[in-house]
Order: structure tokens, then sequence, then C-alpha cells
């Protein structure tokens, strides 16, 4: 009954031994036809995402003077990335990242007496390999679509584009593992992360001269200008690594047992492609709790009018900080992209879009609850689509504000400035597609496996599961539009107001419709439902 | 009010606390638990009992304090591998049989065991005719019988339970009780935390728990129990 221990006993030994075991039995589970399957969907998405990329990027060679720019300026910019990617990994670090082990691993392997960074040696391992894989695919796609416009050799590009996704996945990892080591508190990290990324604007403003990152510039674009300045990010990245593994046995084993438990819900609720599942765990893995203490205490009053509203507003007003932030954040990108919108660079509404879309699920976050507890809901004498639709204005004003700042950043004096009358078009139009998109993201809701849509042949779910998956952002993008096509309009000599103005309607258009579905989709759903029980019914 | 004991503290927490922002999840506790005791640790929902475990096992970090066993800090690798604890929530590999947890946790403690002692320990918990099956399919009775024989598998002076009676049947409570005794007999310390208030009566020693702090640390009826941290 009473086990006694070895205390000659190789455990870093038995403990390789076990996983070499498991990992047999796992790929003895696996299927070669489901391996294949999973490489050729892979293969199609990349394909996909290669060819949309070359047309994003476009085929113009920069001209002499313009590519006299990008060195001027570009280390400064470019840099942000290595800056982003650091503050990446620190915030993670500071949060019990980046390793997502195996609860059960948590449990047996990390509370046994075995030496912990051997134990997470081989798990950080295999995360970093595959994180590294996807950099150099992904450093390598850009390096070859750079060719299509800058100078320099293709082999150049390419191979350069390789080097520097490797090195940004090194200073990402090696920051987390480095931040998760020396138990760098969340507080910190997150300055250090808007100082390194501050630092990047101020350096691509012309501000400051130099910026801790923009080495990484230079190593990026070494196929026109080889500066040995680019090997020091190459350097950092690797000895932050080194270090980062070495107090692998230093992570703490309570932020490692909360992420095992969200990371995995997290990766499956991604699979399913449920947007809300994956916003609500990712605030729970983040630890982003409504403040006790709200910003604006509102009087407490039982019989109040227009109770949902209200209740949306008290919502609001105990958003954590960090909520406020990243909306706060999103809205400068925003600002930012069209910024680059009004300059030509087309391919920004796109991000622009996914910002407002991004911001647009926060605002929506009481609606949210109510479909993340239907029974209380429907304990209500109101309809599901009345209350939903009652939630509807609060989220209006969030997006409004949104949309301010996003153009006030956007409309700020300097290169690339938005004018006035263009940023008085889009205002609505940002606020209402965002958050249409939103709307339909969030009750729409997860793919169902049941239903009439069970039988239905691949093709035509996958086709469902693709639209389902496209709209909500598309809409968002929508909402961008106002400020693209005002672009146009000014570079065919006319009035940006008269571009712009254009699509509005369209766009107020498919939002009043997006709030008659909210209002209307119970009761469509039940009428369809009849519709099929009759079907079926008839002989 | 911690109680006096001759034989030397296995476990030690001085000032122990744990707070998450403004939540008090665990006040400043003072506490020392000798070898081969057994004692019981009971409260309400929230008042700190799981948290106290974890911390001593090292899943949770001290926000202020310490808490050794066997002197070495807790969750440190001797602290490891003289305590053994068994969660509330069964935490089961899914490509693992019961018998191949048994031996792959009990090698990891460096245990050099036979089929025949992991067959004893099953037979013991009530999981004999189901050892070679894959505990992710067990019901949440038969995945907390796996779970116990995991905690037993390996050797340990200090056993903490969290509330190891939900979802077993009566012979596996009975079962259960009698492993207790009987690691208690050869001299283990085991500390339960439980909200049966009729287990106070099989131990000499009840520390109650309200809201983060320690109400009571003594001897205690079930009545006194009641009284203590509510029904």
């Amino acid at each position: 009954m009473l086990a006694v221990a070895n205390p000659d006993a190789d455990l870093e030994g038995t403990l390789r031994d076990w996983r070499r075991f498991r990992r047999q039995k796992r790929t003895a589970d696996i299927h070669w036809i489901d391996a294949l399957y999973q490489a050729y969907t892979t293969a199609i998405v990349g394909l996909v995402i290669v060819v949309f990329a070359s047309g994003a990027v476009g085929d113009n060679p920069l001209s002499a003077s313009q590519t006299a720019g990008l060195l001027a300026h570009g280390p400064g910019w470019l840099g942000g990335l290595a800056a982003f990617a650091i503050a990446l990994g620190l915030r993670s670090g500071s949060r019990g990242g980046p390793l997502a082990l195996e609860r059960t691993e948590v449990r047996h392997v990390l509370l046994a007496p075995v030496d912990r960074t051997t134990a997470l040696r081989a798990p950080a391992v295999r995360q970093l390999r595959f994180l590294t894989f996807v950099g150099i695919v992904v450093g390598a796609i850009a390096g070859n679509l750079a060719t299509n416009r800058l100078d320099g050799g293709r082999v150049a590009w390419i191979a350069t584009g390789a080097l520097a996704g490797l090195v940004l996945v090194a200073l990402c990892v090696g920051s987390a593992l480095l931040a998760g080591g020396t138990r760098l508190p969340r507080g910190v990290a997150s300055l250090v992360g808007v100082v390194l990324i501050g630092l990047v604007i101020a350096d691509g403003t012309g501000v400051i001269g130099f910026s801790a990152t923009s080495t990484f510039g230079d190593l990026v674009l070494w196929p026109l200008r080889v500066d040995l300045a680019g090997l020091v990010p190459v350097v950092v990245a690797g000895v932050a690594l080194l270090v980062g593994m070495r107090l692998l046995g230093r992570l703490s084993l309570e932020a490692a047992e909360r992420r095992s438990t969200l990371v995995g819900q997290l990766r499956f609720a991604a699979t399913l492609q449920d947007v809300r599942t994956v916003i609500v765990l990712r605030r729970q893995l983040a630890m982003e709790l409504p403040r006790l203490r709200p910003w604006v205490r509102l009087a407490v009053n039982g019989t109040g009018r227009w109770p949902v509203f209200v209740r949306g507003l008290r919502g609001l007003m105990r958003w954590p900080a960090a909520r406020v932030a990243r909306l706060v954040l999103l809205a400068a990108v925003i600002g930012l992209c069209l910024r680059g919108i009004w300059s030509g660079t087309t391919p920004l509404v796109i991000v622009a879009g996914m910002a407002l879309f991004i911001a647009g699920l926060d605002s929506v976050e009481p609606l949210a609850q109510e479909v993340d507890h239907p029974s209380r809901r429907d304990a209500t004498p109101l309809e599901a689509g009345e209350i939903h639709l009652r939630h509807v204005p609060v989220a209006v004003l969030t997006q409004l504000a949104v949309a301010a700042i996003a153009l006030a950043v956007a409309m700020v004096p300097g290169r690339a400035q938005l004018p006035l009358e263009a940023g008085a078009v889009a205002f609505v139009p940002l606020a209402l597609g965002g958050l249409g998109g939103a709307l339909v993201s969030v009750l729409a809701s997860a793919p169902s496996v049941g239903g009439n849509w069970s039988l239905a042949p691949p093709e035509a779910q996958g086709m469902r599961l693709a639209f389902r998956t496209v709209w909500p952002p598309a809409i968002a993008i929508l909402g961008v539009t106002p400020v693209f096509f005002a672009h146009r309009a000014q570079e065919q000599g006319l009035a940006p107001i008269a571009g712009g103005v254009r699509i509005v309607p369209l766009v107020i258009l498919v939002f009043g419709l997006i709030c008659g579905w909210v209002r209307v989709r119970a009761d469509i759903g039940i009428w369809w439902r009849s519709q099929m029980e009759m079907a079926h019914a008839k002989p | 009010m911690p109680s006096p004991d001759p034989t030397p503290a296995l476990l030690v927490a001085e000032q122990a606390s744990k707070t998450y922002a403004d939540l008090v999840a665990l006040a400043p506790l003072d506490l020392q638990i000798s070898a081969g005791t057994m004692v019981a640790l009971v409260g309400h929902n929230g008042s700190g009992k799981s948290t106290f475990l974890r911390l001593a096992s090292g899943l949770l970090e001290l926000t202020d304090g310490e808490i050794t066993i066997n002197g070495a800090p807790a969750g440190s690798s001797d602290a490891r591998a003289a305590l053994s604890f068994l969660p509330d929530e069964p935490v089961l590999y899914d490509d693992l049989s019961v018998q191949e947890h048994l031996a792959y946790v009990s090698a990891l403690h460096g245990v050099h065991a036979t089929r025949d002692d992991f067959n004893e320990l099953v037979e013991r918990v009530g999981l004999a005719a189901r050892a070679d099956d894959l505990p992710a399919r067990f019901s949440r009775g038969l995945r907390q019988k796996t779970s116990i024989a995991l905690a037993l598998a390996r050797p340990f002076d200090l056993l903490m339970v969290d509330e190891p009676f939900v979802g077993l049947d009566a012979p596996g409570k009975d079962a259960l009780l009698g492993i207790f005794d009987e690691l208690h007999g050869h001299g283990r310390a085991i500390v339960v935390a439980t909200h049966d208030a009729g287990f106070v009566e099989r131990v000499g020693r009840c520390i109650a728990l309200r809201d983060g702090e320690v109400v009571h640390d003594g001897p205690a009826t079930p009545a006194e129990v009641l009284r203590l941290v509510g029904s």
C-alpha cells in the first residue's frame, strides 16, 4: 500500500520515456487519410492567402525617390514589428505564457519531484518549432511579395523574409520566456511594450532619430542595403531564447494551470469559429474582470424607465481599464489605417474593418451576455428579440465614441491627414459598420452541427460556414468604405464628400436591416422550423 | 489558536495568505500539522479550504507569508516529494488506462512498482475490473477513484485531500475511510477538506475556516462544526 521511492531513480529519463510512449500511441491513432486531408486543406488555404496578398500588394515598382524614402523611414516603422512581437511576448509571459501545457502535465508532472526546467523543455521546444516554421513560411512569402515592388533579387528577399520571420518569433517567444521566468509584473510588461511601440511611432514620425527596434528594420531591408546593425535583433533574439529556456523551471504553476484550462477551451472554440467564446475565454486568460467600483455609479432605481438601456450603461461603467485601453488602441489603429487609405494604401480598408469589428465585439457585451444566458433572458416577459434590440443603443454610443477617437487620430495635422469633410461623412458609417458586424457575429453564434443542415452535403456546409465567417467582418469593412470612396473621388478631381456620401445610405440601410433581423430572427427561426416540419409531415 | 503538538511539525504555515485584487481568499494563517495526525478542514463554500490545500501543494502562489513541508518551501522539489495532493476534480490523461496512469505517476516519483502492486491498489479503491480501461470514459465516481489511486501510488509523508467523498458511492466512501485509517496508522499525516460534518468524529483535530480565517482549531463534534461554519 505504501509506495517507496528509489533515491537513485532517473526521473527525467523516465519522463522522456513516457512521453515517447504517449507520442507513439497518439501517432498510431492518426489515420494517414486524415493527415493527408489536413495537409491538403492547409495547402489550399495557404494558396488562397498568398494569391490574395499578392493582389493586395500590387505590382508597381517603387520609384528611386520612393525607395530612398523607404530606406530613410522604413527601418523605424518596420521596427514596429519587432516592438509588437516583444510587447506581445512580454504580455504573454507576464500572464504565465507562452507555454500552453496540458492540465494533466501541470498536475502530474510539475507536481512530481522532477526537475521542472527539464520537464518543460520538450513542450517549449515543440511550441517554438511550430511557431518558427510559421514565422519562416510567412516571412518567406512576404519576402517574395516584396520583390513585386522592390529592387533586389528574389532569393535575397525570400531569404531575408524568412530570417526576419524567424527573428520575430524568437523575439516574441524569448521575451515571453524571460518575462515568465523572471515573474515580470503585468503592469511592467505592459509599460515596456507601450514604451517600445511609442518609440517606434516617435522614430517613424521623425520626432527621434533612432528607436530600440529600428535595427530589425535594417535587417528586413538587407536586400536593398546591407547594414550590419541588422545583426543586432538576431543576436538579441538568440540570447533571449537561450536565457528564457534556462528560466523555464521558474514558471508560475498557478498561471500555468489557469492557462492550461483556458487555452484548451480557447483552441476548441477557435476551431469551431465561435468568436464569442474565444472572446470570453481570452478575457479570462487575461484576468480581465469587471471593476468592483464602477467608473460612475448610476443611481439604482428598480422601477426606472429603459431598464435594458440602463443595464447596458451599468455594464459599461464597470469596464476594466484594460478594455477601455484596448478600445482606444483599436480606435487609434483605425485612425492610422484611415490615414493610410487616404494616402492610397487600399488594403488598409480590410485592416480598419477588422479593427472596427473587434471593437464592435466589445461594444455589444451586454447583448452578448443575454445570448450567453438565454434562460435568464427568457425568464422575462419580453421577447428575446425585443431585449436584444433594446441593447443596441448603448452599443451604438460606444461605437460612436470609437469612431470619434479614430477620426480624431486620422485628422491630426500631418502626412496623409484625413480632411474634415471626409471624416464627417465617415463618422456614422464607421460606428454602424463595426457594430453591425458584431451583432451578426454574436447572434449568429457558433455553427451548429444539429438541425436541418447536418444532412447537407459538405460543399453546402462549407459554403455556409465560409459565409458565416466572412459576413460579419465584411459588414464592418463596409463601414470603412466611405473613406475609400471619398479618396477615389478626390483622385478623380471631385469633392471627397461627393464620393463618400454615396455609400452612407447603403451602410445605414444594412445596419437597419440587421436591427430588424435582431428583432425578428427568433420568429423567422420558428416559422422556418414549422415549414420544415410541415414539409416532412407531407406523405 | 494553533493547538500545541509535541511531535515535529510536517507542515508549517506562517502568516500564509492569498488575495486576488480586493478579494481575500485566505487571511494570514498560522498553522502546524505534525506527522501522524489526521486533520479535518471544514468551512462553507469560499471559506479558503481549497485555497489552503492548493497553496500547500504549490499549485497556487502565496501572496504573503510562508508554507513549508518537511522544512522545504511549498512547491519546491523536496516539498513535492513529501506531499501528495488529491484535488476535488480528477485531472486525468485521455490516452492512458488506469494501470498506465499508475505506472506513469509512480515512475515520476521514482517508485519501482510491479503490476501486482497496482492490482492491489486498484482492488482497494474498487477499480479492479476497470484497470485496463481509459478513465476518460469513466463516470465522475470512477474518475474520482482513479484519482485516489494515483494519490496513493506515490510516496508521501503528508496527504492533502480536497472533497474526496464527492461522487463516491457508499462502498467507495467506506473504502477510502479505511485507507485513511490505515495510512494514519502508518504514521502519515492526512488533511481532508470536506463538507461532511460527520467526518470530524474520526479525527482528533478539526480546523474550521470562515471567510479565509481560522475560527476553530482543535477537537470538534459535528454539531460544533455546523455551528462554526453554518449548515
